[in-house]
């Protein structure tokens, strides 16, 4: 899967490490921002109010 | 670096290709696959990662000592699970980190948000409204109405209660459940906090021991709410700790009240712990012979909704705020042993 990947960025080695860093970015910013916000309230972690 | 073919059906593991000797007759040119010779003699498969983490063949490369290895579907497959698991591993961590400190700083800023929403309109109606001063709450969802202090967990303990009990209100702050008492009315003023993350405003609830104030700021008055007794202390009160000044004004409560503690662990199901007399939703007592309570609900344990923390505080002084002097603050809210 990451070599499947890393040999489909284009460029030199320099320009692959920081499209793959742009590409981890974007991901946990997805994660944080979007997923996360949304997986949380099905979580049995912090529920806090009774009745 | 050494190149393992695959084991062929009904050979030998470990068995690989010999090149047969050398035959002095022979006149065509021979392909000898495990030792290409220079290009246009070898079989150069398309680019793949092999399996050594290297990627496609590298023609630079002594060929005698790295061939390019064929396509290795079970290897593929193989590999590309452990990488989904690894993936998976570091997509919790993250949630972890997501949960624990992220939801800190997002709910930093909606409280900080929420606080000085509050001030600036505490600050307008001192001027606008003047001498008209009463209690008045401006209660909307997610907005704030009011303070909470709790000295005993710090001086700089602080957070803004907003009204409303649901997700998205609790990440701003402490929640008061909608419809119970208001600050210093009697009844139940009950109010939810997050224990871990969303800048866990009741992290240290369990921390707070009987008589710890719990000191609630209105636009005009401050209240100050006493943890009651807990279940150990009832017994010996009167004797034991009730007899220590900060204990003043509280003590077991009688009456419909008989048998409340301090603090209790229960069921997240029992949302009578926050009825105006707590555990007995069906009690309909009149205004007038109603305690004044203040209930603090939280999760527990921690990273866990199988229980629920509860605090139970009644309300032993008041003091309505002095609009020429704005700063000052109750003594209660020095006591922070």
């Amino acid at each position: 899967m990451y070599g499947w990947i890393w040999r489909h960025l284009p460029g030199p080695t320099a320009a692959k490490i920081a499209e793959a860093t742009v590409l981890v970015l974007g991901i946990v910013a997805l994660l944080m921002f979007v997923v996360f916000p949304w997986v949380e309230p099905l979580l049995p972690f912090n529920q806090v109010t009774t009745g | 670096m050494s190149y393992d073919p695959p084991p062929a059906a009904g050979r030998p593991a470990g068995w690989r290709p010999r090149p047969a000797p050398e035959q002095p007759t022979a006149f065509l040119p021979k392909i000898d696959v495990l030792h290409p010779g220079p290009l246009g003699t070898q079989f150069i498969p398309e680019a793949e990662e092999d399996d050594t983490g290297r990627i496609g063949p590298e023609i630079g490369d002594d060929p005698v000592e790295s061939p390019p290895p064929p396509k290795d579907t079970a290897r593929t497959v193989v590999r590309s699970f452990g990488e989904l698991f690894i993936t998976a591993g570091m997509v919790i961590l993250l949630f972890v980190v997501y949960e624990v400190y992220w939801t800190d700083l997002i709910s930093a800023g909606k409280q900080n948000q929420a606080t000085s929403s509050l001030d600036t309109q505490w600050k307008d109606q001192d001027t606008v409204g003047g001498p008209q001063r009463g209690t008045h709450y401006d209660l909307a969802e997610g907005k704030g109405f009011a303070k909470i202090y709790v000295p005993a967990l710090g001086a700089d303990y602080h957070f803004t209660i907003v009204e409303g009990t649901t997700d998205a209100d609790l990440d701003i702050g402490p929640g008061h459940y909608v419809g119970s008492a208001l600050p210093g009315q009697p009844g139940d003023f009950a109010v939810a906090g997050h224990r871990v993350g969303k800048g866990a405003p009741f992290n240290d609830l369990d921390l707070v021991s009987s008589c710890d104030a719990v000191v609630v700021e209105t636009e005009t008055d401050w209240f100050v709410y006493r943890m009651l007794p807990t279940t150990d202390e009832v017994a010996g009160w009167a004797a034991g700790k009730g007899a220590q000044p900060q204990c003043k004004g509280v003590a077991p409560l009688g009456g419909p009240y008989a048998g409340l503690v301090g603090q209790e662990t229960v069921l997240p199901s029992q949302g009578d712990v926050i009825a105006p007399v707590p555990h007995k939703q069906d009690l309909q007592l009149p205004a007038g012979q109603q305690a004044s309570l203040m209930t603090l609900t939280t999760c527990t344990p921690k990273f866990s909704a199988s229980h629920r923390l509860i605090l139970h505080t009644v309300l032993t002084n008041q003091y309505a705020k002095d609009p020429k002097q704005p700063d000052k603050v109750p003594p209660e809210l020095k006591e922070t042993d």
